[in-house]
């Protein structure tokens, strides 16, 4: 569920299996303390340049590739090299995210908003030296209509389409069955055709055996491990001008204290804000040389679900949620006992922004205020009170029992990787302790097996939200359930209400941005006053960057925003190498220097203790 | 006549034992780093116990939090707070009940199968022993915290998870040692003398091999307590505790995950490190004292 808090894919389903956290925690300890000892040895900095003297970006991340194959893949970190490898119809301006041209140079729709027409551009080649025409376009977009295994990662984009042709080489028309709002935010990679058509079974190929992927964005992908790197050579002839650095590669640090050890050595020259770093780690970082922290207004919410009883589209229900959460009034009062300001304050440390409606402010357009009179606004009394007018009363023991007459005790779902989602835990359970209830925090590395079960009764949500929020609007539609109980759907956490359902597909048919900017607004006030989905924050993005390494990168938006997981491929294909090239930071850190001692009186301890053990046993031995 | 003659089979047996128990003490006396174990041992006890009065268990509370988060050691907080305001002190201390407790059942549990399967496996040998050796061996060549990694995580996070994970997994060196013992106990004529006078097998497990294997066990149990405390800290550090409470190796975890390595939060991480480390001395050092008391010509390795 790496999307789930660990960033979600830009699009695509909640990408769920967190694999190999496990492992990777398991190599915490080692990595951690082999990270502090290494140092005092090996003072000076690795730069990471190439032998050849090219010039080499180096990202520090942690999240797992799903999939390469654009056709599976909703991971940020996947999501994000699709970016960098295929040209997309349109992109989004870094300044405000409008629609800019991409693979088309420019769209047109006929009257009816039914038929589109893309001018593809003539300049744009693969890297095996083909050119990139609007066959290709027509031909990713018609697989993706019918091939179900095409259509895992990114099928709700063409559920609408009714035709896709090219007419030409520079002419790509596409016909609609109802009008879609979302046809100048097409974030589907396009393929070339001549190497996909030997596909044969899109759900299982991944596109990882064969190096390099041919493609035409601003990189070419060359190299690629599972959990250890994925490399990237610049693309010289990308058409809107070749990157400045000749190669970037994403290398995995499972542990972000690791990672941040990485960049005070020089070993990185980015540390991915996916994680975000900790407050801790973010001021120790701010104080250090060469080194810039990036702490921007994210595109995440960070959420409580609630289980309103799963169900399948053919109407079976199925998981074991509390029967009590299906009582509107009962989630308003668990979401007025939860002190959102606190959570700003001690767990994000100012790292975030108080949750009000489901779009985060950064979308203003979208942003969404609850009114005064339906703000579940932080009251525990009131909470009390509401609980006690629903019928859920406190027993002698100050237990608050539930229509079935027994204490009430939720199991709140959370991520083991995740340090806020336990911290945001402990609160709650002091919290909700206080107005009787009790709370089980389920911590597991791999949620998605219960939450697909829907056997939970709260749950720790949060999703990237993009400029065209229409995905992260569609995954509470009734549609998004799954088809059986046994299906997996796109939904978050099974939410079926008819009126957002209505106001859903209205939004989705409307094309004057205005206008369904507020049918947007009206959803978020739905889902609001349905509490099934409280937004409890949204958490900045916070990144850092070696300035001796990376002279200036593009945020986006460009006034305060996040460098990695951006929503085009602005950051890399902007990034300029400074001229140094060398660091100048070979004192080891504050960091390295604790590591060091711990390990010393690890050490010193267990000589110690064998020396007295030899002594005390001297007598035992022959 | 003196009291001595007259008193009852039941009263000479407590005398005999508080004759043993008083040469044991000698004995030990005579082992410095024994005593040193047992001094820190009992200070640990007694800081553990005595939690609920010296720094309550309001100590734990997030929402009642006295500073602010991740403040450096001063005269309110003498060794700083963590990354919700707590005092670390407070939580150093909150947190030896929980690892000692844990450490302890572990070693209970793990030392109890061990003896219940090393005993029958040395009284009724034959095929029910060959098995069960067998089991044994398979269990001792897989690696422990993997196998503990794998129980604590396909269970509920609890205590009790931990304690099983550990105690499941530590046994078979014990079981090992105390079928050794049993069938060095059988062989002695006066099982025979037993089983001649009609003892079954119960009788002569629960009365005849079980005494002479307890001062084994005992020593056994002390030394698996610190190798349970480690593990114990281990599986919390990996994050495969229960995030609620408290424990020494959930305060490393926790420090982990704030970030508190790289930012140079010293606070946070030595004083949990080195607590835990102290502990599992102080029972090795313990547990081998106990062991050349009770039985010098043992020599049993590890």
């Amino acid at each position: 569920m790496s999307t789930h808090v660990h960033g979600r894919g830009p699009k695509g389903p909640r990408s769920r299996p967190r694999t190999v956290r496990l492992v990777a925690t398991a190599g915490a300890a080692a990595l951690v303390f082999s990270a502090g000892l290494a140092t005092p040895l090996d003072p000076a900095p690795r730069q990471a340049a190439a032998a050849d003297g090219d010039k080499v970006l180096t990202v520090a991340v942690a999240q797992s590739v799903d999939s390469l194959s654009p056709f599976l893949a909703s991971r940020l970190l996947s999501t994000s090299i699709h970016r960098l490898t295929y040209e997309y119809l349109t992109n989004y301006d870094p300044k405000d995210a409008h629609a800019v041209p991409g693979l088309a140079t420019k769209w047109e729709s006929s009257p009816d908003k039914l038929t589109w027409t893309y001018t593809i551009r003539s300049n744009s080649k693969w890297s095996d030296g083909q050119r990139a025409t609007a066959e290709d376009a027509a031909w990713t977009f018609t697989k993706m209509m019918t091939d179900e295994g095409a259509a895992t990662a990114n099928g709700s984009f063409v559920a609408n389409f009714e035709k896709v042709t090219a007419p030409s080489p520079t002419q790509l028309v596409i016909k609609l069955k109802k009008p879609q709002a979302t046809m100048t935010a097409l974030d589907v990679p396009i393929v070339p055709k001549h190497v996909w058509e030997k596909v044969g079974d899109f759900s299982e190929f991944n596109n990882d055996k064969k190096f390099p992927i041919v493609g035409n964005g601003p990189f070419v992908l060359t190299d690629y491990k599972a959990d250890s790197y994925v490399r990237l050579k610049a693309n010289k002839g990308f058409w809107r001008g070749a990157p400045k650095f000749d190669e970037l590669v994403f290398r995995y640090y499972k542990d972000q204290d690791a990672a941040v050890a990485a960049l005070r050595k020089g070993e990185v020259s980015f540390v991915a804000g996916q994680p975000a770093l900790t407050p801790a780690q973010a001021a120790s970082l701010k104080n250090a040389d060469d080194i810039k922290v990036n702490d921007a207004p994210g595109r995440r919410f960070y959420a409580i679900a609630t289980n309103p009883g799963a169900k399948a589209r053919n109407g079976q229900k199925f998981g074991d949620g509390h029967p009590s959460l299906l009582d509107q009034r009962v989630r308003h009062a668990l979401f007025m006992a939860v002190d959102r300001k606190t959570i700003i304050d001690k767990v994000f440390q100012g790292h975030a922004v108080e949750g009000q409606g489901y779009i985060p402010p950064r979308f203003s357009q979208y942003f969404f205020k609850p009114s005064a009179s339906q703000e579940l606004a932080y009251d525990p009394e009131q909470a009390a009170a509401l609980l006690d007018r629903a019928g859920y009363r406190k027993n002698s023991a100050g237990e608050r029992l539930g229509k079935d007459g027994r204490p009430i005790t939720y199991r709140v779902l959370c991520h083991a990787t995740d340090p806020n989602d336990k911290a945001v835990g402990q609160y709650l359970k002091e919290w909700w302790g206080k107005l009787g209830i009790g709370v089980r925090l389920d911590c597991l590395d791999n949620v998605s097996d219960p939450w697909l079960a829907g056997t939970y009764d709260l749950a720790f949500d949060g999703w990237s939200v993009n400029p065209d929020p229409d995905f992260v609007l569609s995954i509470h539609t009734c549609a998004a359930l799954p088809a059986t109980p046994k299906d997996t759907g796109a939904t978050d956490n099974f939410i079926c209400d008819k009126r957002y359902d209505d106001l859903y597909a209205r939004q989705l048919a409307e094309y004057d941005p205005a206008k369904r900017a507020a049918i947007v607004q009206q959803m978020e006030s739905r889902l609001y006053d349905l509490g099934y989905m409280n937004v409890m924050a949204y958490p900045n993005a916070v990144e850092a960057y070696r300035t001796d390494q990376i002279k200036s990168i593009r945020t986006m938006p460009s006034g305060a925003g996040n460098i990695y997981g951006q929503d085009g491929y602005w950051s890399w294909w902007s990034a300029v190498p400074a001229d140094s090239g060398g660091s100048s930071d070979d004192s080891s850190s504050t960091g390295v220097v604790i590591g060091g001692a711990v390990g010393a009186a690890v050490l010193v301890g267990a000589g110690l203790f064998f020396a007295m053990r030899r002594r005390a046993t001297a007598d035992d031995r022959e | 006549m003196t009291t001595e003659t007259a008193a009852s089979p039941r009263a000479l047996a407590w005398q005999r034992r508080r004759h043993s128990a008083a040469r044991f003490w000698k004995q030990y006396r005579t082992h410095r780093a024994g005593l040193f174990g047992l001094a820190t041992l009992a200070l640990f006890a007694l800081l553990a116990l005595t939690a609920p009065l010296t720094v309550g268990s309001d100590v734990q509370s997030v929402t009642r939090a006295p500073g602010q988060p991740l403040e450096s050691p001063s005269g309110e907080f003498p060794l700083g707070t963590d990354r919700f305001g707590r005092s670390l002190l407070g939580l150093l201390i909150w947190g030896a009940r929980v690892s000692l407790l844990v450490g302890l059942l572990a070693a209970v549990l793990s030392v109890a199968i061990g003896a219940f399967i090393g005993i029958t496996a040395g009284h009724f040998r034959g095929r029910y022993a060959t098995v069960i050796m067998r089991i044994t061996d398979w269990f001792l060549v897989m690696p422990t915290l993997v196998l503990a990694i794998a129980l604590a995580t396909v269970m509920s996070r609890s205590l009790g998870t931990i304690v099983l994970a550990i105690g499941v997994t530590t046994w078979p060196t014990t079981a090992r040692l105390v079928r050794a013992q049993t069938l060095a106990v059988e062989s002695r004529p006066y099982i025979e003398r037993a089983k001649a006078l009609g003892g079954g097998h119960g009788h002569i497990m629960s009365r005849h091999v079980l005494p002479n294997v307890m001062p084994l066990v005992l020593a056994q149990t002390t030394l698996i307590i610190s190798s349970a405390i480690l593990a114990e800290a281990t599986l919390a550090f990996l994050g495969l505790g229960d995030p609620t409470v408290v424990s020494w190796g959930g305060l490393l975890q926790d420090a982990r995950e704030a970030g508190a390595v790289s930012a140079g939060d010293w606070w946070y991480l030595v004083p949990p490190g080195i607590a835990i480390a102290v502990v599992a001395l102080a029972f090795t050092l313990c547990g081998r004292a106990v062991e050349s008391v009770l039985n010098p010509r043992l020599g049993v390795a590890r």
